[in-house]
């Protein structure tokens, strides 16, 4: 524990997580920790691990050892309630994963009729009111396979936070959009952070890391490399792979 | 439309086109005029009406290669629309009209010849007291005799089939659900055991019903509930009553069709982007929930062609149910052929309606899947978007609005 931090207890703690694909360790003791209302951007090549790291942080993959804990408890731990914790945390993925076979309206009220007890119309309204957030209200009728990326990928963030997360994982969210949608999903992120929602964010989009995130982790073969203020990290790296990475973005 | 438009302009406005295809059918006709006269024949007591139509038919061959002589003949530029007697008007309209009276003629002779012909054989098949040796008179006669039984075997192969595979389609969806069972980390020891055991018994029963043949099962189990009933003190009877090889086929069939159904089921549920259930899972849905919710209405919807196969499948096998006993139309045609001792004829009228029940099957199946399978409409492209969040984009999307509106 950061005793330099201990006056915020934070919300998410991730300790010495070990995760592997057969013989491939992908993920070698990673210690890192996301405080309320943070917004961290984890950046790195393809193959450095921030995906499984964001996936193991609500158990898509199982860690080999390692803890999580997350409102006390340890996600890590076999046996846990997982999916009363999932409720908690709210997840976009690359490819949108919108429900194939339910409208926009049913794919937003699906998990809070089913898991917390909401009626219909209670449902319905808090769905309405993200969709009017993600500028989709108009939508709401039409069948999920029927949007375009962009639209899915808005639809997918308002059915995350239909749950009331706590923390929202974004799972590379604008790496299957065309260059002139990203915009529109980041922008809806952006909204997101100043609300102050706490979110972790594996992107490509330097940008965004730049200008929205509290902190940057920066992660090279499973390990993060450095990680920091993002000020500090776009303008002067400390490492030189880092420096190598973001070569192009850096401000001389 | 189209189409009918097309054919006009195909039959009035090119007459080479007409000549050409109007002397096949009229060739068509020569050959019909050509056969002997039935009993029913209508032009039998119209000699000269015949002889009349015959010789018009060979004149409009004639017709038809001078025109094609003259065109090859004046091949040059529009010569042959200029100078052929065909291209003016009255001469077109000549050639329509008498290519109209040879599809007459034609359907004349048709009816004349084939269709009456076969009537007549139906006729006198009927009024015969002794199987006639001729193959079409005896396929008549035979089914006028026995039309009871085929249509009882019919009806029971129908029965067999439909009601085999609706019952194997809900044993396969309860099945599936034991087959696709996965450990899951918040399970506790007793659904970890139940899980392995359903999934465990799914795959025993679909390796043990799919490596052996339906007859072997149809005759195992037909004589085990035989032996089981018999063994509790009931009579032969009594027995067959209750245990009747009807029941026993549809058992065998509902138990084997279950099998192959569960697998097809299976494959379709893995058919279904892993992200679908990710995405459940994520937002806090037990495995169970994304299954139910998410995935399975999915899967079912992927596997809808492979299982409605399987009913015309069953229409095929249930076939080899007829050595348990089973009045289906194997067995029938089986009972009529040791009356008869007609096998070829006999089973050319077996395979005749195992073939109509099949293809009435798929289409009907058919069918179905298209309504199931209304696909949606992309409302906007890509393009189309506006990359403001927060204001209403897309053009397409006054559909939707409209459903809105209605529905406030």
């Amino acid at each position: 524990m950061g005793l330099d931090n201990a006056a915020v207890e934070p919300l998410i703690r991730v300790e010495n997580l070990r995760k592997s694909f057969g013989s491939h360790l992908v993920l070698k003791d990673i210690d890192f920790s996301v405080n309320p209302g943070e917004v961290v951007t984890i950046i790195g090549a393809s193959g450095s691990g921030k995906s499984t790291l964001l996936r193991c942080m609500n158990l898509l993959e199982t860690p080999d050892s390692g803890h999580i804990w997350f409102h006390g408890e340890d996600l890590a731990a076999d046996r846990v309630n997982i999916n009363r914790l999932r409720e908690k945390i709210g997840m976009v993925f690359q490819s949108f994963n919108l429900f194939n076979n339910k409208n926009v309206l049913d794919n937003c009220t699906l998990a809070p009729v089913t898991l917390k007890k909401m009626s219909k119309d209670e449902a319905e309204a808090e769905a309405r009111k993200n969709l009017e957030a993600v500028g989709l209200s108009d939508f709401i009728n039409a069948p999920a396979t029927s949007l375009s990326g962009g639209q899915k990928q808005r639809v997918a963030i308002a059915r995350a936070l239909c749950m009331k997360p706590d923390l929202m994982l974004f799972d590379e969210p604008t790496s299957a959009l065309d260059p002139e949608i990203v915009g529109e999903v980041l922008n809806v992120m952006r909204d997101l952070a100043a609300e102050g929602m706490t979110m972790v964010v594996v992107t490509h989009e330097m940008a965004f890391a730049k200008n929205v995130s509290d902190k940057v982790v920066f992660m090279d073969q499973g390990v993060i490399a450095e990680q920091g203020d993002p000020k500090q990290m776009f303008t002067n790296p400390q490492l030189p792979r880092t420096r190598e990475f973001l070569s192009r973005y850096l401000e001389d | 439309m189209k189409r009918f438009e097309k054919a006009r302009s195909f039959v009035t406005d090119d007459h080479r086109y007409v000549f050409l295809a109007t002397s096949f059918v009229a060739v068509i006709g020569i050959w019909f005029s050509m056969q002997r006269r039935s009993a029913m024949s209508f032009l039998r007591g119209a000699y000269s009406v015949e002889v009349a139509m015959y010789w018009f038919l060979m004149a409009w061959l004639a017709v038809s290669a001078i025109a094609l002589v003259w065109k090859l003949t004046h091949w040059k530029g529009d010569a042959y629309q200029k100078t052929s007697p065909f291209t003016t008007p009255v001469g077109k309209t000549a050639a329509r009209l008498g290519s109209y009276a040879v599809w007459a003629i034609t359907a004349a002779l048709f009816v004349d010849r084939a269709v009456m012909g076969f009537l007549a054989v139906v006729n006198d098949s009927l009024s015969h007291d002794k199987n006639p040796s001729d193959f079409l008179s005896s396929i008549v006669y035979m089914l006028d005799k026995s039309y009871g039984i085929i249509g009882q075997g019919i009806l029971t192969t129908v029965g067999l089939s439909v009601f085999g595979t609706l019952i194997a389609f809900v044993l396969a969806i309860l099945l599936v659900f034991l087959r696709i069972q996965q450990i899951d980390r918040s399970d506790n020891d007793a659904v970890r055991f139940f899980k392995v055991l359903g999934c465990g018994f799914a795959k025993v029963y679909s390796t043990v019903v799919r490596g052996t043949p339906m007859m072997v099962q149809g005759m195992l189990i037909y004589f085990a509930g035989f032996g089981l009933l018999r063994n509790s003190g009931m009579t032969v009877s009594e027995i067959g009553k209750v245990w009747s090889t009807f029941v026993a086929g549809l058992v065998t069939i509902s138990l084997n069709s279950t099998a192959y159904m569960m697998e097809v089921l299976r494959g379709g549920i893995e058919a279904v982007d892993p992200g679908q259930n990710e995405a459940a899972r994520s937002l806090g849905l037990s495995q169970w929930q994304a299954m139910i919710k998410v995935v399975f209405p999915q899967g079912v919807k992927n596997a809808i062609p492979a299982l409605s196969n399987e009913l015309v499948v069953n229409i095929k096998d249930s076939s080899v149910l007829s050595v348990i006993g089973v009045f289906d139309l194997m067995f029938a045609t089986k009972t009529v052929v040791g009356i008869y001792f007609k096998q070829v004829e006999l089973y050319v009228v077996a395979t005749l309606c195992y073939l109509f029940l099949t293809m009435v099957a798929s289409w009907l199946l058919g069918k179905f899947a298209q309504r199931l399978s209304v696909e949606p409409q992309p409302l906007t492209s890509v393009s189309d978007m506006n990359a403001t969040v927060g204001t209403v984009a897309g053009t397409g999307s006054s559909e939707y609005s409209l459903d809105k509106k209605k529905a406030r």
